[in-house]
């Protein structure tokens, strides 16, 4: 009996540990959806499951003691608990994060837009800029169909949220583009001089951007160009009345590549076929040549050089506004030499260097005259019209170097810092019928900040940081404060807030008059949510920005103006933007709305790609409230007055854009990517109003409208890839 | 006695064999798994099972061979949600690599031709995140990795049945051609007949070779 009653116990106790202990649960991503199939496993045995279709699992354990719980999916980081086996039953419910560099866990966005070559949902990319309709191959532009930036289409550059298309500046691998577009000509918006395709970042900020940079009062565009291309190629394309060559060596070695561009518009020919409004006595007539040179100097290093000389040319002649008879006569001839050098390298430990150099010369001689009806030149001795015979040769260099130190600490944490020496010097001179005057303008600013970004909590990211600004030319010396919060959802949307404080020197023009002013300043308050609803991002966007400092000229310059803005800004495949904003500066008298400001704005952009055909067709349409325009004269006393005023009709243009896309040479190792293009801005040709300009004596006014009411292009391109690769792998890895 | 050493022993040897766990590299029943493997999970499943037997085998080419088919399987599966694409196409190509290490590129022509078919599914999965960003570059690759299967093993099923895919689906104007790739499937049929069905050898892919067919007749 006893041994009868020993054996029960014995197999008993033997039985309890083979007592099942049961996991069970739901494996799900941190939007809360189920992650199919994730694998459930025990790390010391490798025993486990994969969870069904919903990420729900019911795992059958035996033995005893602790275990550690793996549970994984591909693009999510591993998720590693204790569990016990003590014969329980257990209900997990685990969340796996995203892996690094997959969908990203926590981005600040508040008064962001970021665009890479990526091209995963709603993104930008230098695609966008030559084919959503309209863009002209001006990166920019095509920033136009994103809420926060007014379609202002008489001058090129970026319109942002209330500020000037000078608040507004473009950066290149850290440093500034001074001259992104040719010349400004009057009336007639000018295309950019570099090509979209050599970069790979696009970072639009429409506020409160980073304390890396500085000099723009309301937004920065933060572009950071293309690495080592795959392979060589060579590229020609022809989109009268422009065409352009190119060709990219990439080395042997895949360590390094060099290349050239040329392109050269003239519109002769395109201006007889359409006619246009202005008189041209020289076509507009633009060449750029560039070149680029890329050395991957280690496995983490990379040196590139890029330089763009740049030449224009136009002379018009269009109605003189104070007289029946007169015209008068505009004549731009503009050079620019820009040339950029940047370096990157992993120190080790953690540390990173990016180091930056950019250098810009630019030269641009303006006329203006008066003519008779016979177009001969007349000279009137009046003020009025003898001042219009005029002109001025404005020379100005420009060198800025920067360096920004990075350290990647524990848990996404990183820490930023570094210096930069902006020098310029203007050389002008002016001529007013015959007398002659020069003026200098020399000044360096040397700026040095700080930033870091971390995590609050695991779903609270945030972004703290400061710049400290002296201007030698200003004495002025500023200090900036940046910081930005985004918290995280458990369904995926996002918060984010973001204040800045925001300083730009006057320009030149006003420097010149007196070099005594200060820096203006705007501080910006946003608040943002954005979530991804079917695929699509959704975002609303709401801001108040208080401008101090501006420049006022009634009539001599001096720092009193002020001025505010507001508004809401939605994107959801539609963007819409809602603007408040008033703004005293320049000679207005009072804060006015500016004139090239409006309260609301819509955009549209549809883009069909079909694979099977190798057709894209985009139609984008925009409408805008009308812009207020002002007449505004110099009355006694010095006091500037508002003669008349009102609001443009409200604008709208519809534009489309067809490419056919194809290779000429399917067998071929070196096989081409070719395209036909053919589009139309203003398709039905709508009548476009952007302000009115006034006689001095205020009885005539003239619309301020498009050079004609439609552009046509239709052009071809072709892409030739020459594989000069040994290296089999390369080929197919 | 004997009767409570015989019943002692049996239990503690139900113990052990309860806890005990296949990790020997017996590719069969997974092999066989995979051959019925349909969706996504299924697949996910398969992928992990020749994951830890790659680990622990360590020498044999075939699990990571097999591990990267299946992501890129999973890649093409997922054609229409293109943002979930890319961690199985990467992790794909990975396994690609693992697998080449460890054979002889050289004198191993036909599984270096079975893995170039493996690869041109993977970099074909990138192409369907973006045709039009990504598919100068990794429609490239694809193609070029399908020619190289066809080069090194020229009766290599799978590399007729992935280069009739191409020839079937890419547009006239791009070099596509229906009625080579008729040519090539039917070839393709008649090579899977070799394929040993039962043993741990690749041989899928005659499905899709069927699937492609049908539309084509």
């Amino acid at each position: 009996m006893k041994k009868i009653i020993l054996l029960t116990i014995v197999s008993i106790s033997m039985l309890n540990s083979f007592a099942q202990t049961i996991v069970s649960g739901k494996v799900s991503d941190n939007k809360g959806d189920g992650i199919s199939a994730a694998s459930i496993r025990i790390k010391e045995n490798g025993e486990g499951i994969n969870a069904d279709s919903s990420g729900k699992f019911s795992l059958s354990l035996s033995g005893s003691g602790k275990r550690t719980l793996e549970v994984s999916s591909v693009g999510f980081r591993t998720s590693r608990q204790a569990i016990e086996l003590n014969g329980t039953t257990t209900q997990l419910k685990i969340t796996l994060n995203p892996a690094r560099g997959e969908l990203a866990e926590v981005v600040i966005n508040a008064g962001s837009f970021e665009a890479s070559d990526k091209a995963k949902g709603a993104s930008l990319t230098p695609i966008d800029a030559v084919t959503v309709a309209g863009n002209g191959n001006d990166l920019a532009n095509s920033l136009r169909s994103l809420p926060g930036s007014q379609n202002v289409g008489e001058k090129e550059g970026l319109f942002v949220r209330g500020g000037t298309n000078e608040e507004a500046k473009q950066f290149i691998d850290g440093v500034l583009l001074p001259n992104p577009n040719f010349s400004s000509v009057p009336g007639i918006l000018q295309p950019a001089r570099v090509s979209p395709f050599l970069f790979k970042g696009i970072l639009f900020s429409t506020g409160g951007y980073s304390a890396l940079y500085g000099q723009a009062l309301s937004s920065a565009l933060i572009l950071e160009s293309i690495d080592l291309p795959d392979q060589s190629s060579g590229s020609f394309s022809i989109f009268p009345p422009h065409t352009s060559l190119g060709y990219q060596q990439l080395s042997p070695n895949k360590k390094s590549s060099y290349g050239i561009d040329m392109g050269y518009s003239n519109a002769k020919l395109y201006n007889q076929v359409v006619p246009q409004r202005p008189e041209y006595i020289k076509d507009p007539e633009y060449l750029t040549t560039d070149a680029n040179l890329r050395i991957k100097t280690s496995k983490t290093g990379m040196l590139k050089f890029y330089t763009n000389f740049g030449q224009n040319r136009i002379a018009m002649r269009n109605p003189d506004i104070d007289s029946n008879t007169l015209k008068s006569s505009f004549d731009l001839a503009g050079k620019n030499l820009y040339a950029h050098l940047s370096y990157r390298e992993h120190l080790g430990n953690s540390w990173k260097i990016d180091a930056s150099l950019a250098y810009n010369y630019s030269d641009d001689r303006i006329n203006n005259q008066l003519l008779d009806s016979n177009n001969k030149v007349i000279a009137i001795q009046d003020t009025l019209f003898g001042n219009k015979n005029n002109g001025s040769r404005s020379l100005v260099n420009f060198h800025q170097e920067k360096i920004v130190l990075t350290k990647t600490l524990p848990r996404s944490m990183s820490i930023r810092f570094g210096v930069e020496d902006i020098f310029s010097a203007d050389n002008r001179s002016t001529r007013i019928i015959n007398d002659e005057y020069k003026q200098e303008l020399k000044d360096r600013l040397t700026a040095v900040f700080a930033e870091s970004d971390f995590y609050i909590l695991r779903n609270l990211a945030a972004k703290i940081g400061a710049r400290a600004e002296y201007s030698s030319l200003l004495k002025d010396f500023t200090l900036a404060p940046r910081v930005s919060l985004a918290y995280r959802f458990d369904d995926g949307g996002q918060v984010s807030l973001a204040y800045g404080m925001f300083y730009q020197k006057p320009s030149n023009y006003f420097l010149v008059q007196n070099p005594d002013l200060n820096n203006m300043r705007a501080d910006h308050y946003i608040l943002n949510y954005q979530k991804k609803i079917s695929n699509r991002i959704f975002r609303i966007e709401g801001y108040y920005k208080k401008y101090h400092n501006l420049v006022t000229a009634n009539p001599l310059p001096s720092n009193k103006g002020t001025g505010y803005a507001k508004g809401i800004e939605l994107f959801f495949r539609v963007s819409y933007t809602y603007l408040d904003t008033k703004r005293q500066y320049m000679n207005y008298p009072t804060e006015l709305e500016p004139s090239y400001t409006t309260p609301h704005t819509l955009a549209i952009a549809l883009k069909q790609f079909f694979p099977a055909l190798g057709l894209s067709a985009n139609v984008s349409y925009s409408l805008a409230t009308g812009r207020p325009y002002y007449d505004l004269k110099q009355g006694s006393e010095g006091k500037t007055i508002i003669q008349a005023q009102g609001t443009t009709q409200a604008n709208n243009a519809v534009n489309v854009h067809l490419a056919y896309l194809f290779t000429m040479f399917p067998k071929s190792k070196n096989r081409d990517f070719s395209g036909v293009a053919i589009g139309v801005n203003n398709l039905f040709g709508s009548k476009q109003v952007f302000g009115y300009n006034f006689s001095y004596n205020g009885a005539n006014k003239v619309a301020i409208t498009l050079p004609a009411p439609r552009y046509y292009y239709v052009g071809f391109f072709i892409t030739l890839g020459i594989d000069r690769r040994d290296d089999l792998m390369d080929q197919v890895l | 006695m004997k009767k409570l050493i015989v019943i002692a022993t049996l239990l503690a040897g139900i113990q052990f064999t309860t806890t005990a766990q296949s990790s020997k590299a017996d590719l069969t029943p997974v092999v066989a798994k995979l051959d019925q493997a349909k969706s996504v999970e299924d697949f996910k499943t398969v992928a992990d099972e020749f994951v830890e037997i790659a680990g622990s085998v360590k020498a044999d080419w075939l699990p990571y061979y097999y591990a990267a088919y299946c992501n890129a399987k999973i890649g093409w599966l997922y054609e229409k949600d293109g943002d979930k694409i890319e961690p199985f196409a990467k992790l794909s190509r990975e396994q690609v690599k693992q697998a080449l290490a460890l054979i002889d590129t050289v004198k191993q022509r036909k599984e270096l031709s079975e893995l170039y078919c493996v690869l041109s599914m993977a970099n074909r999965a990138m192409v369907f995140i973006n045709p039009m960003t990504y598919g100068r570059e990794y429609g490239t690759k694809s193609g070029n990795a399908t020619r190289l299967a066809r080069q090194l093993n020229p009766d290599n099923p799978r590399a007729l049945m992935i280069e009739g895919w191409e020839q079937y689906e890419t547009p006239k104007m791009w070099g596509g051609d229906k009625a080579k790739a008729k040519e090539l499937l039917t070839e393709a049929k008649a090579k899977f007949k070799n394929d040993d069905r039962s043993g741990v050898q690749p041989h899928w892919g005659e499905p899709e070779a069927d699937a492609i067919l049908k539309k084509l007749n």
